[in-house]
């Protein structure tokens, strides 16, 4: 079962999840978020194993 | 620094940082961090042969000399206690890497990732080994670690991994220019690259016992990581990175790095490695001083030699020599078989290397295609050089690749007073300033 997300974690799950995207997209997208902020909400997202990988680069 | 350094005093996002080095020619130290209290950040300090000299303390022509030297006199490291490096200790859930400034360097990564790091491992049977690999962010305690190509530390693992075990390892951050320099260098897999570094420095280096792991850390580095890689293979998703060959890559597969332990200074400053220009100036040197190594071991006397940073300072080496008959090919070979550099060039001691009109002179007038070229088929290679297509490897696939030498020496057989060079009389005697 998913651990619980974090709002930010969660907004992003459902930024690449709307529209798969590179990286620096989504840094773009929350700017405004303090960058250890945006650091570990990402590693939710990593250790929940919801992310894969294609050769355009692309995160989804 | 001879003015080379340049002072950022205004509060900067850590997601800047990069493209700020990137416009600046000088070195930049970054006073003040947005979200990071406390911590400072040096970026590009050696993205130019000029800086790369001036922390050797030689001219720009002899650092491949230089590091030649520190090569043939290795000095032992010591262990200290007491070391700067130890001044905070952070272990369980006190290991947060979003609490460093883990910074952003362009645009088609698929994370931040630490550039500029100094990696120790150990085996049982080969001993300590030191490498720089880039560690892409994943979360609070763990990296990926770009364990694609061959290198000492990729055969380590694999041993670990065959026997279903952790590989412990320790990252060190903010280190003299010298570690980094060896642990560029492809030593020979027995050989620490401690002692080189020590070599270079002409003193032991001063290190570190690790926390957490049975490994040692340069005693002045700023931070260092602690923990082991996973035995899960080349599994991990990791990447694109901006490569050193200034491609954007594709992701790739590699292990992950469990942190346990960071430590870090007091008042510590972060070391981005400004990829590619900085990584392919720290190349040089090493690929130039392997080439020197590589020409004498073959008896061959090498004047100089230029791995040209449109090569990353790694996949071209040039050489001018005082050649005897045969030595053309002999210089080849012996070049060719430096790392993965897969284009050699060797011209005679008339030449010079670093002028590319006089090099493209000799190309052009002293080689014939049917005889000047050595072809060599199923080397060892890159991942990163598209026209491998290591893609088609599979998960931790190895590739290989052609390589090419051109002889552009004055053929046997064919007199020097062929290529007496044109001189315009009167030049020596007749001056400008004398008729104005």
């Amino acid at each position: 079962m998913r651990r619980a997300m974090s709002p930010l974690a969660s907004t992003l799950i459902r930024e690449i999840t709307d529209r798969p995207q590179q990286f620096h997209q989504l840094v773009d997208v929350q700017r405004e978020v303090p960058w250890p902020d945006f650091l570990r909400a990402w590693g939710e997202l990593r250790r929940a194993e919801i992310l894969s990988r294609d050769e355009t680069r692309r995160s989804h | 620094m001879a003015g080379e350094l340049g002072r950022f005093r205004v509060p900067v996002d850590v997601r800047d940082v990069s493209a700020l080095c990137a416009q600046s020619r000088q070195a930049s130290l970054f006073e003040t961090l947005k979200d990071y209290p406390g911590w400072r950040l040096a970026g590009a300090l050696l993205t130019s042969r000029k800086r790369l000299a001036l922390a050797m303390g030689c001219a720009e022509d002899e650092v491949a000399r230089r590091f030649e030297e520190g090569l043939g006199r290795l000095i032992e490291p010591v262990v200290v206690e007491n070391a700067p490096c130890q001044q905070i200790v952070l272990t369980g859930d006190a290991v947060d890497l979003a609490a460093i400034p883990y910074p952003m360097m362009h645009l088609f990564d698929g994370g931040p990732y630490l550039s500029g790091t100094f990696v120790v491992s150990k085996d049982p049977e080969f001993g300590r080994n030191c490498g720089s690999y880039r560690l892409m962010y994943r979360s609070p305690n763990e990296t990926g670690i770009d364990l694609v190509s061959p290198s000492d530390m990729r055969l380590y693992y694999q041993r670990r991994l065959d026997q279903g075990k952790t590989l412990e390892i320790a990252v060190a951050i903010g280190c003299h220019p010298y570690e980094m320099l060896a642990a560029s260098y492809k030593a020979p897999i027995d050989l620490d690259e401690y002692w080189v570094a020590g070599g270079l420095h002409g003193s032991p280096v001063p290190l570190a016992k690790c926390r957490t792991v049975d490994l040692e850390v340069p005693a002045d580095a700023e931070l260092v990581l602690e923990g082991e890689l996973l035995p899960i293979g080349w599994t991990a998703d990791e990447g694109p990175f901006g490569e050193f060959s200034q491609i954007s890559g594709d992701v790739k597969w590699n292990p992950v790095f469990r942190i346990k332990c960071i430590m870090h200074r007091r008042d510590p400053i972060f070391y981005l490695l400004q990829m590619p220009w900085e990584n392919d100036w720290l190349a040089a040197p090493v690929t130039e001083a392997a080439g020197l190594r590589a020409l004498r071991n073959a008896s061959v006397q090498p004047v100089a030699i230029r791995a040209p940073v449109g090569s990353c300072g790694y996949w071209t080496l040039i050489a001018s020599i005082r050649k005897r008959p045969g030595e053309g090919k002999n210089a080849l070979l012996a070049l060719l078989s430096v790392a993965e550099v897969k284009l050699a060039i060797v011209t005679d001691d008339d030449i010079d290397i670093h002028n590319p009109d006089d090099l493209d002179w000799a190309m052009t007038f002293r080689v014939q295609a049917d005889r000047d070229l050595i072809v060599v088929q199923g080397a060892r290679g890159k991942h990163i050089d598209p026209s491998i297509k290591s893609w088609e490897l599979g998960k931790g696939g190895l590739p290989t690749t052609a390589k090419l030498g051109i002889d552009a020496t004055i053929p046997e057989g064919v007199p020097k007073k062929l290529y007496r060079r044109i001189r315009v009389y009167g030049q020596d005697r007749v001056k400008p300033e004398d008729y104005r």
